[in-house]
């Protein structure tokens, strides 16, 4: 859990920094996961750049962007939906995200041309357009992009219509070691994205204070719909049964559920 | 076709399979190639919609021209957008010619509209996505595997996790709060003199201040 803290030191003086400002709340912030630094540095750039938003690398594990709190955005070379293996990947990872979040947004991004490699032109398949329709008949929206820097647009964009909509993220990235401890606790509650964890961890005085929480609570200070709330309500008052738990877990004894 | 749309963007019913196509299409090489795929009815009066599809779903065509002309096209969008009951989805031609125009069409379309918008490069590629799109809605959805049923999780192994994220709490302690305390609630309300019994008194300070501390 150390890592999670140190990872937020950098930003900690800008934070302080910040706080006097009087619209410290109004700057659009967007969570980056940190496997996305590699692959995507010149998105990063560019948002923190050209468009000035406040951009906090966090390892989100599955999920490249968070604009709101509801929201993730996925960003996917187009070449990886043409091909059906990484198309496979990219249907499993979608399914992981549809039990965070409520909304979901896929970039296509155009694969970056390399000078005199003419192999990778885009050639449209069945595949690729049945994916594009499955994704339409989730509901889930798609946005195309031609360059890294037309996708932290794209980025920027969708965490202001977002804010307009009043699900900005508005609590800051930054965490204590105290508050580290809780984010740890409330990210392993299942289906929980990493912004909710977060809410939680800024919204809540304690820990004890969240876990006897009413669904209605949970679902204004965690920021979630009411599903969710009852979701994650039903987890904190679950009853523990060691009966429940998978062979060879304990003892050996016998599980019910296989 | 029955229920005829009083202002050409209302609902219209489509059986499965086919597809209603606003009249000027006739002849089109889109058109052409959408035979025998799926079953191609015309229409007059449909403007501002050039296809009809099943599940209350329409198409708007934009072709190269509209886009490079202007924002000529938007009112035809906002006309649909508006009109309640009917999922618009924008196809756009996107060339070399008309591609400086695309992000200004998507920002519109996705956006502000919140309409769908898929780009294809020529009419030919449009017509096998829209057989696709006919093909997509006519399948049952739990073919889609996003909207297939989550499988329920096996709560005790999360618990035990959760657990284990409370400061001096490992893989013995953890099962051995739970048979105590078997929720996370009950938990979290356990006095330092209820824990004590079961991990000691280090730990027990640790897990209650742990829940009580201020944060």
């Amino acid at each position: 859990s150390v890592a999670y803290c140190s990872n937020s030191r950098p930003h900690l003086a800008g934070a302080h920094a910040s706080l006097k400002l009087p619209q410290e709340g109004q700057r659009t912030c967007i969570l980056v996961d940190s496997r996305e630094i590699t692959s995507s540095s010149e998105v990063i750039s560019s948002l923190r750049a050209v468009h000035g938003l406040q951009v906090e690398v966090c390892p989100l594990h599955g999920g490249g962007y968070i604009v709101s709190n509801r929201m993730v955005v996925e960003r996917r070379p187009q070449s990886e939906m043409l091909n059906s293996i990484s198309k496979n990947k990219l249907i499993e990872q979608i399914q992981h995200l549809q039990s965070m979040f409520e909304r979901i947004c896929v970039i296509v991004e155009k694969d970056r041309e390399k000078t005199g490699d003419t192999s990778r032109m885009f050639r449209r398949t069945k595949s690729y357009d049945s994916l594009l329709t499955t994704l339409i008949g989730a509901g889930i929206r798609i946005l195309f992009s031609s360059c890294q820097e037309e996708t932290a647009d794209l980025l920027k964009e969708l965490s202001l219509v977002e804010q307009r909509k009043n699900v900005g993220i508005h609590v800051p990235a930054v965490v204590n070691s105290h508050k580290c401890e809780a984010l740890q606790f409330y990210l392993s509650i299942p289906n929980i994205s990493y912004i909710t964890a977060l809410n939680m961890c800024h919204q809540f005085s304690s820990v004890k204070k969240m876990t006897n929480s009413s669904p209605q609570e949970i679902c204004v200070y965690a920021q979630v719909t009411h599903q969710k709330a009852e979701e994650i309500y039903k987890y904190i008052h679950h009853v523990f049964d060691m009966q429940m738990l998978p062979n060879g877990l304990h003892l050996g004894r016998l599980t019910a559920d296989a | 076709m029955e229920g005829k749309p009083p202002n050409g963007t209302g609902p219209m019913h489509v059986p499965l399979g086919h597809v209603v196509a606003n009249e000027k299409w006739r002849g089109s090489q889109l058109a052409q190639e959408m035979q025998g795929k799926v079953k191609l009815v015309f229409e007059a009066g449909l403007t501002p919609v050039d296809f009809y599809l099943p599940s209350r779903s329409c198409i708007l065509y934009v072709t190269e021209a509209d886009l490079v002309a202007g924002n000529g096209y938007r009112k035809r969008l906002v006309r649909v957008r508006n009109s309640s009951s009917l999922q618009g989805i924008v196809v756009v031609e996107k060339t070399q010619m008309s591609e400086q125009y695309f992000p200004a069409i998507q920002k519109f379309t996705v956006l502000d509209l919140g309409m769908v918008l898929l780009p294809v490069a020529s009419q030919m590629e449009a017509s096998c996505l829209i057989i696709q799109l006919v093909q997509e809605q006519t399948k049952e959805p739990s073919k889609n595997p996003f909207l297939r049923k989550k499988r329920p999780l096996i709560s005790e192994l999360s618990l035990l996790r959760t657990v284990q994220q409370i400061p001096g709490v490992g893989k013995v302690k953890a099962p051995l709060l739970l048979q105590k305390f078997p929720s996370l609630q009950q938990l979290s309300n356990a006095s330092i003199q209820d824990l004590e019994p079961v991990v000691g008194q280090a730990v027990a300070q640790h897990v209650h201040t742990f829940f009580t501390q201020s944060r």
